[in-house]
């Protein structure tokens, strides 16, 4: 037999057996099935809109904003002179609480701005655009400064009010000739455990100089947003005091939203959660189609029909690994577009997605079933036996998955065992994007994978092929 | 027989069954008996509807017609049917992982009988000495051992087994052999299928032929054989073309069966031999045919095993 | 039904796999629950954490029951079986009565180990003194004859091994998971409390019920019957 005859032959096998074909295109609807469910299942309509940055994803714009017009270029500077944050039961210390100056289009959410601050954890900042974050001169900071020529904006620090530093320079298009500009804090949940905690954080101002027309006033920015979780219980945005001592209480945050902080938005990951029913379909199929051959006896035909055995098995993967990727791949084409717009319709957030992401998350999913079917198929020769190959690759992929689906699960078990179970392979599936300047649970509960997207595949592939070639080794060496 | 006295008849009473799978009819009036003290062969070609009877006599599948009685009663409505009937069906039935005594075990308590009857049947067929390995290390001779063994847990007064020579040693073939013809001795129904025809022969008192889903014949076996062999000469000659054409002018039909001989229905021997001299025809030997089991079975399933130039569901 | 009862006993005493599934189900759920009462900083209700493992401890119990016959389909020995026992509403019975005994025995160990565990883990164990946490620890018993229950009438129903802990094993994780994903809570709601895991397991809960603890349990009583109805009318319907 040629290799192409092989690969004929098993996959006539494949197509001739009705249950297989029936589960590998269940496997396909199942995809579909739980898309729409999701879709249809959920309800966010009259839910107040998410803020959208300038780059078009989703973004957390709520902190308290003391602030009067300022026409033009002009500049401001103040002395921080204390930052407390209070987290009810919880850490003291909250790292991203940010206190400082900002200028900002206008106090509608999402609009344009650029800020310098001092943060709870991590030194001078200046940020931008919701994503761009530049850190600051180490050392004691006293003062900061916020210059507007223009469409830029340069952020300072000093030590003594007399020497300053640059922290760094924003090209902040859209910012009108009119902008708000003035102080700020904002105080982002801390990460407690597995979830999060509200916190509030309290800066003393002083010596409060520059341009500007008018009163002071203060507002608490996005009050009524999807990724604001609000004020802890008996606190509330405030601010009191002159130019010379003034004292904000704020909380929220300014930065881009991440899986913890928008919780009503919708990821691709959701509306492929059908994957699973998917997977122990495919884990079956992908079992029986070597276990039957020991059942029936039918490997004694098969070897003498085609005596290199090692070439039979790769045939059978290669078979099986191609026809469920192409069912994978049709549901998950299906799948994706169809929940996606039923839950958009359904008044949902979804988290923005690329087309080369959602290219990606369609073909890694098909990748990942076709390449667990191909693991139970290698399980399969080494155990000879379907239930027990069924029982321990299910356990080896879907236990993972039920296990980072725990929320109060650890940080670094979920982690672990999304790096080292074949369960890695859902990293495919991720479509947020972590950031350094937002602390979270970084989780896969969360929809974030330890490992990158196709790394976490090539762990699966790995327990694949490893089986694979333990499969052919035992199977020239035993008796068919 | 009457009626009444087939229902209360001892053995098996097989009458009228009918059964399809999807369009194709699978039993197709299937009736025979198997009676006490005799040794029944069922035979056919693959697909003739022996296996399925089998099972419908078991009660394992349904049929749409028909019935099939133990002692005359249904197999689903006796009590320890195993006392009844024991069955052999298919040897490699096995959990792999229980040994051949765990099997047999199990299949006692099921029908309140104690571990002695089970080494009781082990020492029968001569299997003591594997009873306690693993059945799935055992040879498919082994197997057929057990499941004989399984056969006669109850004592049964009617064994029924489904191709039992298969896979066995010539030593194995030779004590079952025997060991069939000792339990109808012992006044027990047995019903055999086996497609090895020289087994057939020397073991059944009693033969059925199954065609299409039917008996096409249920007779003694002596009777078949001697209706095969009915007026038959064997002729042995090396001018065979000559032979024929005399023959054939003179009436008889005639038939090549080997290298140098013909067989010659329609005349007796002593007219063979006067036409072959008057047509100086030469010859070695004349004799009366001696049909064998294959002979009745070819020319009993000729029909059945053309079953594609039949037109399925045609009117027979 | 007494001998069928003693021939099933039979076939499981002899052969390996059952007992070290049932001594898998001990170990799995004791293990699960004492990682999980050691790693759980807040136990707001210490019986349920405790008896966690009972999440992981059902699967070999499913695959327990849907060997008992699937293995039969697989071997061919069902034709046997249905050969010494002809009528076949009772060999599905003596197999669910001795399965149900069997995960009887092994579940109550487990549940005995698990609170065992909490014990030397939590600051503020349970005991099986209070009436709640005898509640939940009676109800994951019985819970997990009832998962073994839903095994047995689905590998009756599809006669085959493979396919019956794939059916199982997807009935039982899939609305766990899937309802993390559904944003409407009366969908999700819905889910877990028609689904056989979720409904069937709020019966751990001490101090807060997601549902009646009872009612939950009479949905995986009725997934259980319903498979086992399904399994039985087919069995007694079609050739074997």
């Amino acid at each position: 037999m040629t290799p192409l005859q092989s690969l004929r032959a098993e996959w006539t096998k494949f197509r001739t057996v009705r249950g297989w074909m029936v589960g590998t295109v269940a496997a396909a609807l199942m995809i579909v099935l739980f898309a729409l469910l999701t879709g249809a299942s959920s309800d966010q309509k009259g839910a107040p809109p998410v803020p959208v940055g300038p780059g078009g994803e989703p973004v957390t714009d709520s902190f308290y904003f003391v602030h009067r017009p300022l026409a033009g270029n002009g500049s401001v500077s103040v002395s921080v002179s204390a930052l407390d944050s209070r987290v009810p039961e919880g850490p003291g210390v909250v790292p991203w609480a940010k206190a400082g100056l900002i200028i900002k289009q206008s106090t509608r959410q999402g609009s344009p701005y650029a800020a310098v601050m001092v943060t709870g954890g991590h030194g001078v900042r200046m940020q931008d655009g919701f994503v761009h974050d530049t850190a600051g001169p180490r050392g004691p900071v006293r003062r900061l400064r916020l210059d507007r020529a223009g469409d830029t904006v340069t952020g300072y620090a000093s030590a003594d009010g007399s020497t300053w530093t640059k922290v760094g320079t924003a090209r902040v298009r859209g910012l009108g000739a009119t902008a708000q500009i003035g102080l700020f804090v904002a105080s982002p949940p801390v990460v407690d455990g597995g979830g999060t905690a509200g916190s509030v954080s309290t800066a003393v101002f002083e010596d409060l100089r520059g341009h500007g027309t008018g009163d002071w006033t203060g507002e608490q920015v996005g009050a009524e947003s999807p990724s604001f979780a609000g004020y802890p219980d008996n606190t509330s945005g405030s601010y009191t005091g002159t130019d010379a001592r003034l004292t904000v209480t704020g909380a929220g945050d300014i930065a881009p939203a991440v899986g913890d902080s928008l919780p009503t938005g919708g990821h691709l990951r959701d509306i492929l959660t059908g994957t699973f029913a998917a997977l122990i379909a495919v884990i079956v199929v992908g079992a029986l189609f070597v276990t039957a051959e020991y059942r029936h006896r039918m490997i004694r035909l098969t070897l003498a029909a085609s005596p290199g055995r090692g070439r039979m098995l790769v045939a059978k993967a290669v078979v099986l690994w191609v026809v469920t990727f192409a069912a994978g791949l049709a549901g998950t084409a299906v799948a994706a577009p169809l929940g996606e717009r039923l839950a958009r319709d359904h008044g949902v957030y979804m988290f923005p997605v690329s087309s080369s992401t959602e290219l990606r998350v369609a073909l890694g999913t098909a990748a990942l079933l076709a390449t667990a079917s191909v693991l139970a198929l290698a399980v399969g020769a080494i155990l000879r036996n379907s239930a027990a190959a069924v029982t321990a690759v299910i356990a080896a992929i879907v236990l993972p998955y039920a296990l980072i689906a725990v929320p109060f699960m650890p940080a670094g078990v979920s982690k672990g065992v999304a790096t080292v179970t074949p369960g890695a392979a859902f990293a495919v599936q991720q479509t947020l994007v972590p950031y350094d300047q937002v602390a979270s649970n970084y989780t896969p509960y969360y929809g974030y994978y330890p490992l990158a997207p196709w790394a976490g595949l090539a762990v699966l592939a790995g327990y694949a092929v490893v089986s694979l070639v333990l499969a052919a080794v035992l199977l020239n060496r035993r008796d068919a | 027989m009457s009626p009444l006295q087939t229902a209360n008849a001892p053995g098996i009473v097989v009458a009228g069954l009918r059964k399809r799978y999807r369009a194709a009819p699978a039993l197709d009036g299937m009736s025979f008996t198997v009676r006490p003290g005799v040794v029944t062969g069922f035979l056919g070609p693959n697909g003739a509807g022996k296996s399925t009877t089998m099972r419908v006599i078991l009660g394992l599948d349904a049929v749409e017609e028909g019935s099939a009685l133990i002692n005359g009663r249904p197999y689903r409505r006796l009590r320890r049917p195993l006392t009844h009937v024991g069955a052999l069906l298919d040897a490699s039935a096995l959990h792999p992982g229980r040994s051949g005594r765990g099997h047999l075990l199990w299949l006692a308590h099921s029908q309140g009988l104690d571990a002695r009857r089970v080494d009781q049947v082990i020492e029968q067929v001569g299997l003591a000495t594997a009873a306690r390995r693993k059945a799935g290390g055992y040879s498919l001779g082994m197997r057929q051992r057990l499941g004989i063994a399984a056969a006669l847990l109850g004592d049964p007064p009617i064994v029924m087994l489904d191709e039992p020579f298969n896979g066995m040693d010539p030593d194995g073939i030779i004590w079952l052999r025997g060991f069939l013809r000792s339990l109808a001795t012992q006044g027990r129904a047995v019903l055999v299928s086996s497609h090895l025809m020289s087994e057939m022969q020397d073991t059944a008192d009693h033969l059925v032929v199954a065609g299409h889903g039917r008996a096409i014949a249920d007779a003694a076996m002596a009777d078949l054989i001697a209706a095969a062999s009915r007026d038959r000469v064997v002729l042995r000659t090396t001018a065979g073309a000559d032979a024929t054409s005399v023959l054939i002018r003179a009436g008889a039909t005639v038939a090549a069966t080997g290298r140098d001989t013909v067989t010659v229905s329609g005349l007796p021997a002593n007219r063979i031999v006067a036409l072959l001299n008057a047509g100086a025809v030469p010859f070695s030997e004349v004799s009366a045919h001696r049909a064998t089991l294959e002979d009745v079975y070819l020319e009993l399933t000729r029909e059945a095993v053309e079953f594609h130039a039949a037109t399925p569901g045609a009117p027979r | 039904m007494r001998l069928a009862l003693h021939a099933e006993w039979t076939k499981i005493r002899t052969v390996a796999g059952p007992l070290w599934l049932l001594l898998g189900t001990v170990a799995a759920t004791v293990a699960f629950g004492a990682v999980a009462t050691s790693v759980v900083t807040d136990p707001g209700d210490p019986t349920k954490v405790a008896l966690v493992g009972a999440d992981v401890g059902q699967a070999p119990v499913a695959v327990l029951a849907v060997l008992l016959i699937g293995g039969e389909y697989g071997s061919g020995t069902v034709r046997t079986t249905l050969t010494a026992v002809p009528r076949r509403a009772v060999v599905l019975t003596a197999k669910a009565v001795t399965l149900s005994g069997l995960v009887a025995v092994a579940g109550t160990a487990a549940v005995l180990g698990s609170l065992v565990a909490g014990r030397f883990n939590l600051p503020d164990p349970a005991s099986l003194a209070d009436g709640p946490t005898l509640r939940a620890s009676a109800g994951t018993v019985l819970y997990l004859v009832l998962i073994a229950l839903l095994g047995l009438g689905v590998a009756t129903a599809v006669r085959d091994s493979a396919t019956g802990i794939g059916i199982v094993l997807a009935l039982l994780y899939i609305v766990p998971i899937v309802s993390q994903t559904i944003g409407d809570p009366h969908w999700q709601h819905l889910l877990q409390h028609i689904a056989p895991m979720t409904a069937g397991l709020a019966v751990q809960s001490t101090t807060d019920p997601p549902m009646n603890p009872w009612a939950g349990l009479a949905v995986t009583a009725g997934w259980a019957a319903a498979a086992l109805l399904t399994g039985g009318l087919l069995l007694h319907a079609r050739d074997a």
